[in-house]
């Protein structure tokens, strides 16, 4: 039987069908790519993460590659070179690996030669890192998205001493004009997420693996607004349609479903890459 | 497309989470609203509280609801905490209640031949589907030493988790025959499609794990897997009708 979730809603009705909605794109604001140590990936390579962008209707995906994240020796080259070959649907972040100071510098350098054709922001992964994004060693990098309003897409999770709501509120404070991205919206400190998004009209909360928590959808809807919330998944993690599927189960409005889909994203990058934004 | 859910549970956990679904009618709501036709279902006072107590909430709550079928919590009886298996089964078989679930770990026992033997031995040879979560209540190395132990043993790893587990149940699905996973956290990209072109349409069950996760999400998935007919249909709830049907209580 079809339930109320496609009967009641007409994206509903078109993403059941046909798994995507020509009425409202995707922007996926959290996505990675390669293997990586500890998961299989049936589809990790550049290609096949294009494949299932198609398939769920994925217009872009803004993504840190996982040698990027954890490889100093690669850094950021293995992001670049997948951006270049689809450049209409990737852009990246350009990550910082505070452990290695004197890399910040030439980081930065690439960003400046690569925005915003390849880069469009930083991705901060402090919990593996193990380093507090209020660290001095990411002061450089915070300064430069600051001065220039960029995103920073940073993990988030509920209590940490590197990246908790604590950590969150005071680069915050610190740093008003950064987009500040909330990857797992400070996950399992859901309250806290809440009232970062209330207090600071730069934070929006990133929903990756917050998909696969019933009620908090609704819950940050309800309290925080779903203009500040967007859409996440760490492909090739998770599977975008299980993403959909949940905001099609959540009880929410068509009107939420297109703020998290594509709205939110649209006027975040159009200042930026407007030729991928429709204009927005 | 018909959905018959392995893997829910209702009730009110001691710590409360999010979005609680006390009743079977606040569940059965919410199978409507998402567009799930069954479900085998637990009460949550199973693990939190104590089987016995949990097992009769279950079985009171359930009945008179057609569209939802059991799924009892089972102990070491060493204590004889419970009836013998087999007026046990026969309570099992009034209630409606066609599986059942271990929490070895949140329990403090050991699931295996020691401590259960005889009556694992019975749940092997009536094909009584096991479920195990890996989410809460058995470690994986547990899984293995009960598999060896138990080869031919039904059962079901369910919320095996989100972060990618294939390298601990595939070998366990190419070794014992009777071992399935469940889709509830299998969130992994590309997972269903993967798994079902390994091993075939019969081995995967959809579980939602409602009400922590949504009934939405695996369905969406499912639907839109680039697998064959025969095996969405499969997995979709064949499979647990297969399951059931099997099993001799």
């Amino acid at each position: 039987m079809n339930g109320e979730m496609v009967e009641r809603s007409d994206l509903g009705r078109e993403f059941w069908a046909h798994g995507r909605a020509v009425s409202c794109p995707i922007y996926d604001m959290h996505g990675h790519m390669g293997p990586y140590h500890s998961i299989y990936f049936p589809r990790g390579d550049t290609a096949e993460m294009i494949g299932t962008m198609d398939e769920a209707g994925v217009r872009l995906l803004v993504f840190s590659h996982h040698a990027a994240l954890n490889s100093p020796d690669l850094a950021n080259r293995p992001s670049v070179e997948a951006v270049r070959r689809f450049p209409e649907r990737l852009r990246a972040y350009c990550v910082v690996n505070p452990n290695y100071p004197e890399q910040l510098a030439r980081d930065l350098e690439a960003f400046e030669a690569l925005f915003p054709d390849v880069f469009i922001g930083f991705k901060f992964l402090s919990d593996y890192h193990q380093i507090a994004l209020t660290d001095a060693r990411y002061r450089p990098a915070w300064a430069w998205a600051e001065a220039r309003g960029l995103p920073v897409l940073a993990h988030t999770w509920g209590g940490s001493r590197y990246d908790g709501e604590e950590v969150v509120r005071e680069v915050a404070e610190r740093y008003p004009n950064v987009k500040l991205l909330l990857g797992h919206s400070c996950h399992g400190a859901w309250d806290a997420a809440v009232q970062l998004a209330r207090d600071f009209s730069n934070i929006y909360l990133e929903l990756t693996a917050v998909f696969d928590d019933r009620g908090v959808i609704e819950k940050f809807v309800g309290e925080a607004g779903s203009e500040r919330m967007l859409f996440g998944t760490d492909l090739p993690w998770f599977d975008p349609h299980h993403a959909i599927g949940v905001l099609l189960n959540a009880d929410i409005t068509d009107e939420d479903r297109h703020n998290i889909c594509h709205r939110n994203a649209e006027k975040l990058l159009a200042p930026i890459v407007p030729a991928l934004t429709g204009g927005v | 497309m018909e959905f018959f859910d392995c893997n829910a549970f209702f009730g009110l956990p001691a710590r409360r989470p999010v979005a609680p679904v006390a009743t079977a009618e606040h569940l059965l709501a919410e199978m409507d609203r998402a567009g799930v036709d069954r479900a085998l279902v637990w009460h949550i006072a199973q693990h939190d509280v104590a089987p016995q107590t949990g097992n009769a909430m279950l079985a009171e709550a359930i009945a008179g609801h057609e569209r939802l079928l059991g799924c009892w919590t089972v102990l070491p009886n060493q204590g004889h905490e419970f009836p013998p298996p087999a007026a046990w089964f026969d309570q099992m078989k009034a209630a409606h209640v066609v599986a059942l679930r271990a929490f070895p770990d949140s329990h403090r026992f050991l699931l295996n031949e020691v401590s259960m033997g005889s009556l694992l031995i019975e749940i092997v040879e009536r094909r009584i589907p096991l479920f195990l979560s890996v989410k809460r209540g058995i470690a994986w190395q547990a899984i293995y030493d009960l598999l060896a132990s138990f080869p031919t043993l039904t059962c079901v790893i369910c919320d095996h988790g989100c972060w990618g587990e294939d390298r601990m149940f595939r070998p366990l699905l190419e070794r014992y025959p009777n071992v399935h996973v469940d889709t509830a956290q299998y969130l992994l990209d590309g997972g269903i499609e993967s798994l079902v072109g390994d091993y075939g349409g019969g081995r995967l069950l959809f579980g939602s794990g409602f009400p922590e996760s949504y009934f939405g999400g695996m369905m969406m998935a499912l639907k839109h897997a680039q697998i064959p007919k025969e095996a969405r249909v499969a997995v979709a709830y064949g499979n647990l009708e297969r399951l059931i049907e099997e099993a001799q209580l």
